[in-house]
Order: C-alpha cells, then sequence, then structure tokens
C-alpha cells in the first residue's frame, strides 16, 4: 500500500486521472471526495468485500452445473 | 421479459466480477430446459460459472433503474434492453438464494456486462428464494 499524509484539500492522483481529495477532517473520520471518469465505479470496500464473497460462494465448475439447475428447477418457484 | 433477449457471444466484463476481476469474458447460456434459469459462464478453462436468474422473477418489484456510471460502465443510453441476472447460490441446507444486491447487468447492444455494486439497497446479497 502506498501510503500519503494529506491536509485538507489536498488530493492524491491515481493513474492517469483518477483523484481523491480529503474534504474534511473529523475526530473519527475523514470525508473523502473522489474524482473519475463517468464509468468508473467507486465503491465503499467493505460493500465490495460483501459481493466479492457472495460470488465467491456462488461460483461453479461447470461440471456441477447441469444437476445444480436441476435441483432448482425442480424445488424453486418463481413469479412466472 | 429478459427470456426472449438473446445474447449471443461474448460479453465484455471490463471490470470482471467482484472476486474475479480478470475474468473479462463471459457467455450467456440459455435454453427452455433451463428457464427461467440461466448459466454465466466465464470463458477459459478456470472460468467461473454461476446459475442466475432474472431478479424480477424472483421480486416482481425489483427495481431495474440504473445510475449514470452504471449507465457508462453498460455503454447504455437507458432506453435499450438490458439483461438483469441475479446468482444464485446454494445453501448447505439444500435451499437456494440469489444475491438480489448486486445483479449482473448486461447490455447485448453493446455486447458488455457489469455487475451493480450499490452503495445502499435494500435487497440482500442471499436474499432466500422460495421452494415449491
Amino acid at each position: 500500500m502506498l501510503v500519503f499524509t494529506r491536509r485538507v484539500d489536498e488530493a492524491i492522483v491515481i493513474g492517469d486521472g483518477i483523484e481523491v481529495k480529503v474534504l474534511r477532517v473529523g475526530r473519527d473520520s475523514v470525508r473523502i471526495g473522489v474524482s473519475a471518469a463517468p464509468d468508473v465505479p467507486v465503491h465503499r470496500r467493505e460493500v465490495y468485500d460483501q459481493i466479492r464473497a457472495a460470488n465467491a460462494a456462488a461460483a461453479a465448475d461447470p461440471a456441477e452445473l447441469p444437476a445444480l439447475v436441476a435441483r432448482l428447477r425442480a424445488r424453486v418457484g418463481t413469479s412466472e | 421479459m429478459s427470456d426472449s433477449l438473446p445474447v449471443d457471444g461474448i460479453v465484455t466484463f471490463a471490470e470482471g466480477l467482484p472476486g474475479f476481476e480478470s475474468q473479462r469474458a463471459f457467455v450467456v447460456v440459455a435454453s427452455s430446459e433451463m428457464a427461467p434459469f440461466t448459466i454465466l459462464r466465464g470463458v477459459g478453462a478456470d472460468g467461473p460459472s454461476f446459475v442466475t436468474i432474472d431478479p424480477r422473477l424472483v421480486d416482481p418489484a425489483y427495481p431495474t433503474t440504473l445510475d449514470r456510471v452504471d449507465l457508462a460502465r453498460l455503454k447504455a443510453a437507458g432506453d435499450e434492453p438490458l439483461l438483469w441476472l441475479a446468482i444464485i447460490a446454494a445453501r448447505e441446507d439444500g435451499s437456494f438464494t440469489a444475491n438480489l444486491r448486486a445483479p449482473v447487468v448486461i447490455n447485448p447492444g453493446a455486447m458488455c456486462g457489469i455487475q451493480i455494486v450499490a452503495v445502499e439497497s435494500p435487497y440482500r446479497v442471499d436474499h432466500p428464494l422460495p421452494m415449491v
């Protein structure tokens, strides 16, 4: 991890144009602003990690798929 | 609904999926035998595969609006038909859940796809699927 010390209103630039700026420093938290191109998603770490864990739990081997689909079709009701 | 939206060929996920960031190519496998479920299959030897379902079949009130960042990621204007897929996971007790918090969205017109990582959502990553 690259570590910087920044004051309020100071920023860092990542890659060719993502900017992270310190907006306000509080006692327990920091308000951060991120500027990036319109198609760059920016996430809270813990939300991203939660999705990552969910994907990992759901990922299947292609060989397992037919049985999985068969079980789903037999046992799950949908609004169709 | 989305099951009449054909997606033939490789869909590019420019950022992969969370946890599978280097998996950039997927295909959507659908058939009447599998319906309403479809498979999102990562291309390549170690490509992860997922069973998916349109989240609107799980909750008819599921909102399918996108913010401008996600529209840009999908190269979409907002009025074209998009494919919405919630990833399904199997629980150890034999039940199933769908990730309604972070749906996969595919733009067939541009053959690109993303997974939405919403800041806030009333939905869970493990929304229980009703058993019959």
